[in-house]
């Protein structure tokens, strides 16, 4: 096999890598943003993820609206939708001592849209094919597919959108100094509540870009979700927890590692590889491989 | 009747099922500077606590200018004008000075006045100009607690809570933080201070609390607690302590 | 804490389990299935519950410890390695047990020196997928996503199922409630508290902390060697499920955090429910389940056990 590995190839798996890296780092983004404020691992994330690729492939489907162009309406309903669930299901919960109750309800949540995707949307694969999904940018014989670019310059706006916000506005200072010693901040009179419900609606805002994303770059199935959710946290893991673009390179690295060893090993065993290596960042340097440290 | 800016009448805290104050009564007149002393352990940080909302008690009652405490949220307490700055400073080290300056002053009350706030702090503190850029985590010791006190003082509070300000810091620095506080009650802030360095806190307090195991032992003015014997014997062990 | 009335009941109540069997025939009735299948979930419920509930440390990888146990299981049978029987053998069911602990000393020792919490909650997870693959492409010997077949032949009756599990239901709950009524469970619960300070005593907090977890770690397997004796189709898909991983976290909370009974009333309430929906819901069943974990975990944090003192205390 080997001796087909020309230089052109290993780039190629390493574009390959980076563009759908891209999507994890803006699912880990908004993983951060809850956890940060919270403490919540929210197992949740990746199906609400593939609901939102769901929801594009409807409004293309039945309503003929593109995918991008449905983003309008994507990013208002899924900012609602987060605010939705802080009120209704974490806000007590985050309070508590016992981080088990914010972990069950996530994973009851996940549970529960999974199952309402199967039984809406049935178990096969739906993937969406417009004009430009077949569109392939070949530079220097590399593929670069067009979905796939635009998912990373969504995945890196959404970052420095994200990161304008915590960095430059009240709130988002609020947000980064709730995430780093909440009682602290209620002592400078920001409201706990306040806090949580932005960074879960951001988060989960975030989630329905990747939703886009992910539903004009691959197929998809209900199934789908809870893995997509493990791969965030590994790109959090990576990146480091508070760290906006950290998360974003750390999904990229994730990316690269499947990738270079899906092809050098299989499949499978590429799994056990990314497992692996999520366990020695998390054991040996648990503040991420691009932040500084805690 | 008395018009107390703080008032706290027989309260009692818990933590959980286990009671830390017992029975705790003592006020703050505008104006003034009232000191809590006590050991490690006896309650200080739990009564401040309970006042700034983090706690709330058992029994009992905490009045600010006639209104009761005893519901508020922190963020509550901070916006009726009560800021505290609490034990081990706790500063958002990640942020930068600017921005921890920022959000002290982010209740209501405090944000239309952001600017002049600023200008205050720094003239008050002029090394924190010099700092404005850098992360909190970055800062001395002394600085760190200058920043704290800066932070609390943009909420524009009437009463201004500090724990153990001088905790950890030089000689030169605790002496420069007690100064600071006195400059402070001259520019009419009261204040309510809770230390374990007894000699300083009672030569500045008009009024002081001695807490002891959750109760309150003895009270009376700054000079009245100074001429005491047990409390010469208490800092007289800590002078030798300290030389 | 066990009084004499406790003790009393606690023996009334095992005296009903050991007269059921006589009195219905589990063979043809649902309930052997369902109480069966409780007694699994109650092994491998106390199992997690003196990792977490005890000790404090959120264990996310009973699953891959149930899997351990199952496949164990299997793989002794078919390749006829110890040579005794197979069918409910004890031997083989320790071995089982035996395996997952071995797993659990192996990655405790690096996650438990070095992380604390949510990190070391996600470190398990972490366990846990490298067990499927290694599962899943295990090649011949684990035999991928088909897995492995026992000879079902066997299968004459659910009573010797019910009798096992009856048993090691109970050997399960005696274990917790030793462990944790001992200097051990002292020691687990010094660190729960306070980890830091706990050290200062002189608690040798990794040891204590690996030793409850393959604690754990040995009932979820014995558990999961149990469940291959019915199942006996043993495969990925059924025995690394994440019902196994969550179900037991759902369980404790809801049965009550850090009891002995929890585990116990949590089980046969949790199989109850999720047997039912699938009798008579079967197509939504499973959002039934998660409206149901969610709407508990709001209005009952504290578990049934708190729901009952709540009660009492207005009385």
């Amino acid at each position: 096999m080997l001796e087909y590995l020309t230089f052109g190839l290993v780039l190629q798996l390493l574009v390959n890598g980076i563009l759908f890296g891209t999507m994890y780092g803006i699912a880990a983004i908004g993983l951060s943003l809850i956890y940060g404020t919270m403490r919540i691992i929210f197992l949740a994330h990746g199906a609400i993820i593939v609901f939102f690729a769901y929801i594009c492939y409807w409004l293309f489907t039945l309503l003929h609206i593109d995918p991008y162009l449905s983003l309008i309406l994507v990013i208002p309903a899924s900012l609602l939708l987060g605010s939705g669930f802080y009120a209704g299901l974490f806000k007590e919960a985050a309070a508590l001592e016992d981080k088990n109750i914010s972990l069950l309800i996530a994973v009851g949540l996940m549970y529960l849209v999974e199952q309402l995707m199967l039984v809406v949307w049935k178990a096969n694969p739906r993937s969406i094919s417009t004009i430009y999904t077949a569109i392939v940018f070949r530079p220097l014989g590399i593929n670069i597919p067009f979905t796939r670019l635009i998912a990373l310059v969504m995945a890196v706006l959404s970052a420095f959108g994200v990161l304008f916000f915590l960095k430059k506005t009240l709130i988002g200072t609020a947000v980064r100094a709730a995430s780093e010693d909440m009682e602290s901040a209620t002592l400078m009179g920001i409201n706990p509540h306040w806090v949580n419900v932005v960074a879960f609606a951001i988060g989960i805002g975030l989630g329905g870009i990747a939703g886009v994303g992910l539903a004009t770059v691959y197929s998809f199935d209900p199934g789908y979700g809870f893995i997509f959710a493990i791969k965030a946290l590994i790109a959090l893991a990576f990146g480091g927890m508070g760290n906006v673009f950290g998360a974003l390179l750390g999904g990229i690295l994730l990316g690269l590692l499947e990738s270079l060893s899906s092809f050098f090993i299989g499949a499978g065993w590429a799994d056990a590889i990314t497992y692996g290596v999520f366990l020695l960042v998390l054991t040996f340097r648990p503040q991420g491989l691009f932040g500084g440290s805690t | 009747m008395e018009n107390h800016l703080l008032e706290m009448k027989g309260a009692d805290v818990f933590y959980g099922d286990a009671q830390a104050v017992w029975d705790v009564s003592l006020y703050v007149d505008e104006g003034t500077i009232v000191a809590l002393l006590g050991a490690n352990g006896a309650g200080k940080t739990t009564l401040l606590k309970t006042i700034s909302g983090i706690i709330h008690p058992k029994k009992g009652e905490i009045l600010f200018s006639k209104r009761s405490l005893a519901h508020l949220r922190p963020q509550e307490v901070v916006d009726i004008g009560i800021s505290h700055v609490p034990e081990g400073r706790r500063l958002f080290s990640q942020l930068t000075v600017l921005d921890n300056l920022r959000l002290g002053a982010y209740p209501p009350r405090a944000r239309s006045r952001f600017a002049q706030s600023l200008e205050r702090a720094y003239s008050l503190f002029p090394v924190l100009e010099a700092r404005t850029g850098q992360k909190a985590g970055s800062l001395s010791g002394g600085e760190q607690q200058m920043l704290a006190i800066a932070r609390a003082l943009m909420a524009h509070p009437d009463l201004l809570m500090l724990d153990e300000p001088s905790l950890g810091l030089s000689p030169i620095f605790v002496r420069t933080i007690f100064e600071l506080i006195k400059t402070l009650n001259n520019q009419k802030v009261t204040i309510l201070l809770v230390e374990q360095n007894i000699h300083q806190a009672l030569k500045i307090a008009h009024q002081a609390y001695v807490l002891k195991t959750g109760k309150i032992t003895m009270n009376g003015s700054g000079d009245e607690l100074l001429a005491n014997q047990e409390i010469q014997k208490a800092y007289i062990g800590e002078r030798w302590r300290n030389t | 804490m066990k009084d004499k009335s406790s003790i009393i009941l606690a023996v009334l109540v095992l005296m009903a389990f050991v007269a059921i069997p006589f009195l219905i025939d589990v063979d043809t009735s649902y309930i052997g299935f369902f109480l069966f299948l409780s007694f699994c979930y109650i092994i491998i419920s106390q199992g997690w519950n003196l990792v977490a509930g005890y000790t404090g440390q959120i264990s996310l990888c009973q699953n891959a410890f149930f899997g351990l146990g199952a496949y164990t299981t299997a793989l002794i049978w078919l390749h006829d390695i110890t040579k005794t029987g197979y069918y409910f053998d004890p031997v083989v069911m320790a071995i089982s047990g035996l395996v997952p602990v071995i797993l659990a000393i192996l990655i405790g020792l690096p996650l438990l020196s070095r992380l604390r919490g949510d990190y070391f909650a996600l470190g398990t997870l972490g366990v846990q997928f490298i067990i499927q693959v290694v599962f899943l492409k295990g090649g011949d010997f684990t035999r991928g996503a088909d897995g492995l077949h026992l000879p079902s032949t066997v299968f004459t009756s659910m009573k010797p199922y019910y009798w096992a599990g009856l048993f090691l239901a109970l050997f399960a709950t005696a274990v917790i409630y030793f462990i944790t009524r001992s200097r051990i469970g002292l020691a687990l619960r010094a660190i729960m508290e306070d980890e830091i300070s706990a050290a200062a005593h002189g608690i040798h907090v990794l040891k204590y902390k690996i030793f409850a977890f393959a604690v754990g770690a040995f009932l979820a397997g014995i558990s999961g060697s149990l469940f291959a004796y019915y199942l006996f189709h043993i495969n990925p898909d059924s025995v690394l499920n994440l019902n196994w991983l969550f179900y037991p976290i759902l369980i404790c909370v809801l049965g009550g955090n850090g009891t002995i009974v929890g585990p116990i009333i949590g089980s046969f309430f949790i199989t109850a429910l999720f047997s039912l929906g699938i009798v008579y819901m079967a197509q939504t069943h499973p959002i039934v389940s998660g409206v149901l974990i969610i709407l508990v975990m709001k209005f009952m944090p504290t578990g049934l056990i708190g729901l009952k003192d709540k009660i009492l205390s207005r009385g």
